[in-house]
């Protein structure tokens, strides 16, 4: 018992159709996959980066994307029927851009606030000493 | 069963490792949960599985849809299995004895 | 075929079908029977149970709150590249 000769071989049945790919930086890559390797590297065509933002979504148009395998969380089918009854909104790429950077700076502000709280307690309890 | 001792002696007289490859193939067509590195969990039932332990699911339900509204319109996916942390299995069909007389035998080979 | 111990991954092999407690990435800490693994420590682990510890700043306080957390699981599989270390039964 040998296995099929191309190594990811499930991956050759989803060619042609149009997919989603998680990449690990969280970005969702929606297209038809036009071409697989054995490290699962991709090309799409007609690719778009679709953004969520809370309910509201929308795409970025991005043509033809190779995607490096290592980068690569998920491919899912998309299935019609269950994007229709979703709750989410579509709105333009410019106003998910929008939306995407009031997030990220709301995310940075709560970040720097998190990090300003560790400094204060590590100066309120100066008898903690790294012993290294 | 048949099948179980044909995949795991195949394993045997091969050079080739694919102790966990073989295992996921007498799981498929049943039901687990795999807990990626960035703590998505996915539940489904196993499709396929390859010797990078890449896996396929199908029917595939999500935990904590609020935070991945993108989940709600896959039905499969292949997953990468670098990007996998943990897989839960159905206890009831995994043959924990196999198991170790299959391991035994793999790292005695490498030793031999 | 049963050597003593030569290398490290001898000693994990001797653990088979004994409890053994697993460290991870991100601060997670398992503890299994030990069933199956491999050259890159995947394993198979039976009645886990998971304990997960974070660290929080309170906001008024400012003091350090660590929680943890546990989860049961009957039958796991855990992919080697996320394993820190690996510990025997005590003896």
């Amino acid at each position: 018992m040998s296995l099929p000769p191309t190594a990811t071989a499930s991956l050759v049945e989803e060619v042609d159709k149009c997919l989603i790919c998680v990449l690990r930086d969280g970005r969702k890559l929606i297209g038809y996959l036009r071409t697989v390797d054995q490290f699962a590297n991709l090309v799409f065509q007609d690719a778009v980066e679709r953004i969520y933002v809370d309910d509201y979504y929308g795409d970025i148009q991005q043509g033809i994307v190779i995607v490096r395998g290592e980068n690569v969380v998920l491919l899912g089918e998309l299935d019609a029927e269950s994007a229709q009854n979703s709750k989410l909104t579509r709105v333009s790429a410019a106003d998910i851009l929008q939306r995407k950077q009031v997030q990220l700076e709301e995310r940075k502000k709560s970040e720097q606030e998190e990090r300003q709280r560790r400094l204060t307690m590590q100066r309120e309890q100066p008898d903690i000493v790294d012993d290294f | 069963m048949i099948l179980l001792s044909i995949l795991f002696h195949t394993n045997k007289s091969s050079t080739i490792k694919m102790l966990f490859t073989s295992f996921f193939k007498t799981l498929v067509g049943k039901t687990v949960v795999v807990e990626l590195k960035n703590d998505l969990s996915i539940q489904g039932t196993l499709t396929s599985v390859d010797q990078f332990l890449n896996i396929k699911l199908d029917d595939i339900t999500v935990g904590n849809v609020d935070k991945y509204a993108h989940m709600v319109s896959v039905k499969n996916c292949f997953i990468r299995g670098s990007v996998i942390r943990y897989i839960q299995l159905p206890p009831e069909h995994v043959d924990t004895q196999l198991l170790q007389d299959a391991t035994r035998r793999e790292a005695g080979e490498k030793s031999a | 075929m049963d050597k003593g111990v030569e290398e490290p991954l001898d000693l994990i092999r001797l653990s088979l079908d004994e409890r053994v407690t697993v460290k991870m990435r991100g601060n997670r800490v398992l503890s299994g029977q030990l069933h199956a693994y491999d050259q890159h420590l995947n394993m198979v682990l039976s009645d886990v149970v998971e304990t997960i510890t974070t660290s929080e700043i309170d906001e008024e306080s400012y003091e350090e709150i660590i929680k943890t957390t546990e989860r049961k699981m009957p039958m796991l599989y855990v992919r080697g590249d996320g394993v820190i270390l690996v510990a025997p039964p005590m003896r």
